[in-house]
């Protein structure tokens, strides 16, 4: 890995929709618009196949950021994004109790051509993770 | 064999510059070669060209390698080439993992990152491959016959399509007869075809066709079942008794239409003047009416000035307009209020020169083929067109002019906001298009609804007929506003597509469902409670070695793969084949690691 991917530690995964924000990410490479490089968009059907545990071993293996992008309430599996909320909200209750800085872990909804939508959330989540660093978490 | 003992090709892309220009390309390769697990890095000028697919068939077939992945454009375009290029080599296509490294690196990163990162996917795509197996295609058998929901205009062009490819089609429509929304319209926008001409030719061939049955007058109770092997009773009403039927069908067509916005009490008068109508009401008095002097009259009384105001129902703003008592506010264009207002001042002017119109609109959306011309004619018409700020709408009150019943007060924008008071005998609002109700229908298939109340279809370009429960289509204005002709192609494409599911007899299913491990399993039933589609996953009692224990088991046909289940398992007992948990925990890991996780 060259010096430079070195200094990249602050990483962000970014779980994708199939059906919405990753083809969303795809119209934004469409459209040249360029984005913090240290993102890494995983495709998935939906994201309520996450467990709570996911979220944390990410933490706890150095991802500094995650953006789950969903298709929102418009998600084509019925009751998924309903599902998904309640889990996050559980994260999140744990992330408190783990003094983790809630931001670090974003739910957003991204459709198929929210260029400007997708570019801010990566933009502000780099900004954070650059702010706070990867999490210190055991591992 | 284990994920360790895994052959992985990587196969990657120059795009004839569009990567190479800012990915080091061979550099990857270098970094890539030396991956765990990774036999074979090889690049090409176009991975997707034949050469590019004959190294992939060549490797598999020198069984150098027996996972594959792919590093190119998004996986959207070429999935499907570089699986037919395996399945060519003899290997199951389902062996592949794509890394999107042009539309999500080398179009928008550049120098030293852009190749860093696509390394990274690479490896990450690599890790996911290691765990993917062969998988076979989930065959069901079909019955040729599909269902169609709702007897309006999107409901009889699909099943006479659908008749018309030799497949049966049961026609349910809950009203005693068959036309929908298309039995109270005159003459169609843009165009001016009478929608009774437009109903009898498609309803001759239906009422007639052998392949057809109809059921007007009916209600459907329950519909259970999966992709071709759908069953569903349904209350039919003959001679005042209720008959219940029993429909064994393939696949659905969702086509219950929409009905009109109607507006609340006092909202532009409406309910309190009787001379404030809907656009419905106006298009049922042309039709009806025998007036033969120089102006339109209405209950006798001529109509010297007409007032049409746009907008009625739709483009609500929240904070501006009132909501229903369901708290509902439409906040989409109608769409079709436009050019049918205009379409009617048209048919007004050029009939009754003496009834003068003004339209009072937000924006004129005439979006459609032959539509601006019909704005062009209005204005020929001497229509006087005001603007009106969706903050400030006009005003209908009771005149003290005695020749004039209303007045409806403007701030009209074309005017520098002049503030005006049009004198009107008659006042015309554009009410718009909302979705018929069908809440209990869309539960009982679990079919997703947006926001805007509409039905929800999987993709609104790539996708736009289909719902993610594969065998129930949507077409028409259930889905969203449409005038007639698009709700005629939206049915047709609906209509196509149900009929080339069903053509062959059997079903072909991605095989991306979700799969219990039954030596993990131990029937907690967490996965069934947290399923989303009722009846894809069951417990059911199974003997081992004597004993009758409880195991999750999967209806794959229903199985929606959506990993609802996987989250939950207590045991990991469960996870979607194609996308599984511990695949995205590989990915992550070889993120993390840099390209060097094992």
């Amino acid at each position: 890995m060259s010096p430079q991917a070195k200094r990249q530690e602050n990483k962000i995964l970014i779980l994708a929709t199939e059906t919405c924000a990753y083809p969303g990410a795809d119209s934004v490479g469409q459209a040249h618009s360029t984005y913090p490089a240290n993102t890494y968009i995983l495709r998935v059907r939906a994201p309520v196949l996450f467990p709570e545990s996911f979220y944390f071993d990410c933490f706890r293996k150095g991802i500094s950021g995650i953006i789950v992008m969903s298709c929102g309430e418009e998600c084509p599996y019925d009751g998924a994004y309903k599902a998904l909320a309640k889990r996050l909200d559980a994260v999140y209750k744990k992330m408190k109790a783990m003094e983790i800085d809630l931001k670090r872990l974003r739910l957003t909804a991204i459709c198929t051509v929210c260029n400007r939508a997708f570019l801010k959330e990566v933009n502000q989540m780099d900004q954070l993770v650059r702010e706070l660093g990867p999490p210190q978490l055991e591992a | 064999m284990s994920e360790n003992n895994k052959k992985v090709g990587v196969y990657i892309c120059y795009c004839g510059g569009n990567i190479s220009d800012h990915v080091d390309v061979e550099e990857v390769r270098n970094r890539v070669e030396k991956m765990p697990g990774v036999t074979v890095a090889r690049t090409n000028m176009f991975m997707c060209s034949d050469p590019g697919q004959e190294m992939i068939i060549e490797d598999l077939k020198s069984d150098k390698i027996d996972r594959v992945v792919v590093a190119s454009c998004a996986p959207s375009l070429h999935e499907a080439t570089f699986r037919g290029a395996i399945e060519r080599a003899g290997s199951n296509p389902f062996i592949y993992d794509h890394a999107n490294i042009r539309e999500q690196v080398s179009w928008v990163h550049h120098g030293e990152t852009a190749t860093d990162k696509a390394t990274l996917l690479i490896a990450a795509a690599s890790a996911k491959s290691k765990l993917l197996k062969p998988l076979e295609p989930i065959r069901v058998e079909a019955k040729k016959h599909t269902t169609v929901i709702g007897g309006g205009i999107a409901g009889i062009k699909t099943a006479l399509d659908i008749a018309q490819k030799g497949i049966e089609v049961a026609l349910i429509e809950k009203l005693p007869i068959l036309g929908g929304r298309l039995n109270s319209l005159d003459r169609l926008a843009p165009f001016g075809e009478k929608a009774s001409d437009i109903l009898k030719e498609l309803l001759d061939p239906v009422l007639n066709h052998n392949a057809i049955t109809i059921h007007t007058d009916s209600k459907i109770e329950t519909i259970k079942g999966y992709v071709g092997n759908f069953s569903l009773i349904v209350t039919k009403k003959e001679n005042n008794k209720d008959i219940k039927l029993n429909i064994e069908t393939g696949a659905i067509v969702m086509a219950t239409g929409s009905v009109s916005y109607t507006p609340l009490n006092g909202e532009f008068g409406f309910g309190q003047h009787e001379q404030v109508i809907t656009l419905q009401d106006l298009i049922t008095l042309l039709k009806e009416n025998k007036s033969s002097g120089s102006s339109l009259e209405v209950n006798g009384k001529r109509i010297k000035n007409m007032v049409m105001i746009h907008c009625v129902g739709s483009r609500q703003i929240p904070g501006i307009h009132q909501p229903k008592e369901n708290g509902q506010l439409n906040e989409y264009c109608s769409r079709t209020c436009c050019a049918a207002l205009l379409n009617a001042a048209n048919q007004i002017r050029e009939k009754f020169p003496e009834t003068g119109i003004y339209e009072m609109y937000r924006d004129i959306r005439t979006y459609g083929r032959g539509q601006e011309e019909l704005y062009e004619q209005a204005s020929k018409n001497k229509v006087v067109f005001m603007r009106y700020e969706a903050d400030a709408p006009p005003v209908v009150s009771e005149s003290n002019h005695s020749e004039y019943p209303l007045k409806v007060k403007i701030t009209d924008s074309l005017t520098f906001n002049e503030v005006m008071d049009v004198p009107a005998d008659l006042v015309v609002l554009a009410t718009g298009i909302e979705p018929d109700n069908v809440s209990d229908i869309a539960s009982m298939m679990k079919l997703p609804i947006g926001t805007d109340q509409f039905l929800l279809e999987v993709h609104p370009k790539l996708r736009p007929v289909e719902f993610s429960i594969t065998g129930i289509f949507l077409g028409g204005t259930c889905q969203a506003p449409m005038d007639t002709g698009e709700t005629c192609n939206a049915a047709g494409a609906a209509a196509v597509k149900a009929s080339a599911l069903l053509s062959k007899g059997y079903i072909e299913l991605d095989p991306f469902v979700a799969e219990v491990n039954t030596d993990k399993c131990q029937g907690h039933g967490a996965c069934i409670e947290a399923c989303l589609k009722e009846g894809a996953l069951t417990l059911t009692e199974v003997k081992i070695d004597g004993k009758i224990v409880k195991k999750a088991q999967v209806t794959a046909a229903m199985c929606l793969g959506c990993g609802a289940c996987a989250a939950v398992c207590p045991k990991k007992a469960i996870d979607i084949n194609g996308w599984a948990l511990k695949q995205y925990e590989d990915m992550v890991d070889a993120i993390v690691s840099d390209g060097f996780a094992v």
